[in-house]
């Protein structure tokens, strides 16, 4: 057992049950949907793009670009959520809700393709 | 590539059969191979001299370059493991992003914790109403505390609880922000990370070279007088060597341009790739390192990864020259061999030497004096090694007598067989140390002719020229200088011959490299007898002075001197153009060497320009006469001003100008005076 792939594993697992969680539910009711959640979503996946960092093979290219994704599309849902909130004039309504739910069910495609990976990745390790 | 023509065997056309599956997995057991059989049934009409005639033949470079195609080779240090080579190019942003991992993980869980925290903590509104701030503001706070930008409390001042999570925030962002900026400044300092740079920013550069290059590996005092010369001459190289000094040594030097430089070592396939080896644009590669054996690294893997490159190297020893002989056609110069090659062109015929060397010491160099040393009588060689012996052994050849002295000589057998002569017919050699009066009377000073200070140590030699001068002032002097740094104590000692190792394949590598026809002149001009390398030097000195000018190819085809072809070949033009340059048809007008050197300002005066050789056919003529007359596809190797080969190159380019210089009559350059001239002047 490597402690290294242990914390890579669960940060890769917790990033995306963390944005599942707060993608489940009616997709414009903003009750149903924690920001503290979303907030914890896109600080683990944060973490988990840093630990990609560095790996200079094509899968870990491959993992690395799907953070990025991840990343992007979560953090533009934040942006979104503050724009919401702050800026704009009609609040958080249910069309803003909408549109942040949709941005991170993309980033949870995305972190699905990761765990993926990561599971490609473990099930090649024990063939070689 | 074409694949070689040999029977397909049983296993690769079952792979044809079964792409990507494994030969032989489900084969029927039984059978096994007894030790000594051969690994597979040879066929029933195998011949094994054809098989390796297929390899050692004339396909063998086929055959080598599919090893080149399928992968580079692995290098011992730095190289990369993977037979596709690594990607240098993105060496350091990966390098930063491996480093930088554990402090950005820090700083996010830190940024975390404390935003999540503050939007938690209690705080009240103007009116004490209770109130939260929220993730957005939180961070916002976060944000500007972190960075120490500035403090302040929104977007009501805070509670109590709020400041005491505020002063942990504090501290915990600093030591975040700390651990970061730290990492990433001792990565800037870190040795690894700025040769990933240097490396990237040095192979950035060899790509993006367009002109012809030079690649010099090795660039100690050798390799910096060519890479000089070069650049003068305003050509590119790239240069490699182990040591750091001497690359540094091309951003201090003054250069024209600004050569790339790698520190790495040559013997290494995956740096010389590194430097260009593989560049289309790379015209040849110099092996000038001071290790014969990186010098024969460097010659095989040329010959292997190029063999369309020309090679030149140099080595001390014959063996390695053998040995490097044996990887297709390298250039090989042992100075000392060259050295002694140069004392017989002196002793046979001077005034050819004379010409030979102030042509090899290329542009700028004086004129050498005339004198030549004694060509009977006896010599004294003093030092016994390997440059002595090549030395003696031309001496011999050319019937004069010598005496050796040495203080520790190597037995007359290991001689006989270095100089390829019976024992009896041996020099005599004096056993001890050339400076002490007993020896130098032994060796009968007063009656010599020529002294020979050979020894591997610059103050000894100069201490043995010193002592032989005094006993007799009229020596004919030629000495060894081994360290360049030494060059100003052999000057003003003013000695009728110096060999010094790195100048002379300095000068010769120059001369075989700057101009391809130099070289050829330098190899014919010789045999031509004493009295034509007179008038030449007589003729250098009286159009370019004292010094040598440039010397240059004039290739006289379709391609480089348009405005003549129609004069060395009417046929090479079309008829409207003869037309147009008053040409009629089926006359030729000759062009003789006289009329292609005259002055475009004034074709009475003359350019002051030699030819050395007209090249016709892949026939050379030494020296030809004003009145040769020139034909289309001649080449000309001329000696001139930097200012005449200008002149002359307008002649070679402009229509008018080569009319005026050939015909004397002047042709109107537009097309409105052509047409008036045309109007006015019957054709």
């Amino acid at each position: 057992m490597n402690l290294e792939k242990v914390i890579f594993g669960f940060f890769v697992l917790l990033a995306a049950t963390l944005n599942f969680g707060f993608f489940i539910g009616d997709i414009s009711n903003s009750e149903l949907h924690s920001e503290y959640e979303l907030y914890a979503a896109v600080v683990v996946s944060l973490i988990t793009t840093v630990l990609k960092f560095g790996d200079r093979t094509q899968i870990g290219a491959v993992h690395l670009a799907t953070s990025l994704v991840a990343d992007l599309q979560l953090g533009t849902a934040a942006i979104v959520w503050v724009y919401a909130d702050y800026v704009s004039s009609s609040g958080l309504d249910a069309h803003a809700m909408a549109s942040i739910v949709s941005l991170s069910g993309g980033a949870l495609l995305a972190n699905l393709v990761s765990v993926v990976l990561l599971v490609i990745e473990t099930v090649s390790f024990h063939r070689r | 590539m074409h694949p070689l023509d040999r029977p397909r065997t049983e296993q690769e056309m079952w792979h044809d059969r079964h792409p990507g599956r494994r030969y032989g997995g489900r084969r029927p057991g039984g059978r096994t191979r007894t030790p000594g059989e051969p690994m597979e049934p040879l066929p029933p009409d195998h011949d094994a001299a054809a098989t390796n005639a297929v390899i050692t033949g004339a396909t063998r470079w086929a055959a080598i370059s599919r090893f080149r195609q399928a992968g580079d080779l692995p290098g011992p240090e730095g190289g990369p493991l993977s037979s596709r080579g690594v990607d240098t190019g993105s060496a350091p942003i990966f390098l930063v992003m491996r480093r930088m991992r554990t402090p950005l993980i820090v700083l996010i869980i830190i940024f975390g914790i404390t935003t999540v925290g503050l939007a938690l903590a209690p705080g009240e509104t103007d009116e004490g109403e209770p109130h939260r701030m929220g993730l957005f503001n939180a961070f916002y706070v976060m944000s500007y505390t972190a960075s120490t930008i500035g403090f302040g409390e929104i977007p009501f001042p805070f509670t109590a609880e709020q400041r005491l999570w505020m002063t942990a925030s504090i501290y915990l962002t600093v030591v975040g922000w700390a651990y970061a900026i730290g990492t990433l400044l001792s990565l800037l300092q870190d040795r690894g990370f700025r040769t990933a740079l240097d490396m990237r920013r040095f192979t950035g550069r060899v790509a993006r070279l367009r002109d012809p290059f030079l690649l010099i590996a090795g660039y100690g005092h050798t390799g910096q007088r060519l890479g000089r010369a070069w650049d003068q001459l305003g050509r590119s190289f790239v240069a490699v060597d182990v040591q750091p000094t001497q690359i540094e040594s091309l951003d201090v030097d003054q250069y024209f341009a600004d050569p790339p430089g790698l520190t790495a070592d040559a013997s290494n396939p995956f740096n010389l790739k590194l430097a260009g080896l593989k560049n289309p644009n790379c015209q040849a590669v110099l092996a000038l390192t001071d290790n014969d054996d990186v010098n024969l690294a460097i010659t095989m893997s040329a010959a292997l990864l190029r063999p369309d490159l020309p090679v030149i190297a140099r080595t001390i020893s014959a063996p390695v020259e053998d040995r490097m002989l044996a990887w297709g056609t390298p250039t090989v110069i042992n100075p000392f061999d060259r050295f002694g090659d140069h004392l017989r062109m002196a002793l046979r015929a001077p005034a050819s030497f004379r010409l030979y060397s102030w042509l090899e010491a290329g542009p700028g160099s004086e004129q050498p004096p005339p004198m030549s040393p004694p060509a009977e009588g006896l010599w004294i060689v003093c030092g016994y090694g390997r440059f002595g012996q090549e030395i003696v052994g031309d001496l011999l050849a050319e019937g004069l007598d010598v005496v050796v002295i040495e203080p520790d000589p190597p037995s007359d057998e290991f001689l006989a067989a270095e100089l390829d002569r019976p024992v009896e017919e041996l020099p005599r050699v004096i056993h001890g140390e050339g400076s002490e009066p007993e020896v130098m009377d032994e060796a009968r000073i007063e009656h010599a002719v020529g002294f020979v200070a050979g020894t591997d140590d610059d103050t000894t030699n100069l201490s043995l020229i010193a002592a032989a001068r005094r006993r007799n002032p009229d020596l004919y002097v030629a000495a060894r200088q081994n360290l360049p740094t030494n060059q100003s104590l052999f000057t003003a000692m003013h000695l009728d011959m110096l060999l010094v190792p790195a100048d002379i394949v300095a000068r010769e590598a120059y001369a075989r490299l700057s101009t391809p026809l130099l070289w050829r002149f330098l190899e014919e001009m010789p045999q031509r007898g004493e009295q034509e390398a007179l008038d030449l030097i007589q003729r250098i000195k009286h159009r370019c002075g004292q010094y040598m000018k440039d010397v240059w190819n004039v290739e006289l085809d379709a391609w480089q001197a348009p405005a003549l072809a129609g004069y060395l070949d009417p046929d090479a033009v079309s008829s409207r153009t003869r037309q147009r340059r008053g040409i009629p048809d089926g006359r030729r007008i000759p062009l003789t060497i006289g009329d292609l050197f005259r002055d475009p300002d004034d074709r009475e005066e003359r350019l002051p320009v030699v030819p050395l050789m007209l090249l016709r056919d892949g026939e050379a003529t030494i020296a030809p006469p004003d009145a040769t007359e020139l034909r289309l596809d001649d080449e000309l190797l001329v000696a001139g001003t930097r200012v005449a080969q200008r002149e002359l190159q307008t002649t070679l380019l402009s229509e008018g100008t080569a009319q005026y210089v050939v015909t004397g009559t002047r042709m109107p350059e537009s097309w409105i005076w052509r047409q008036l001239a045309g109007r006015r002047l019957p054709q």
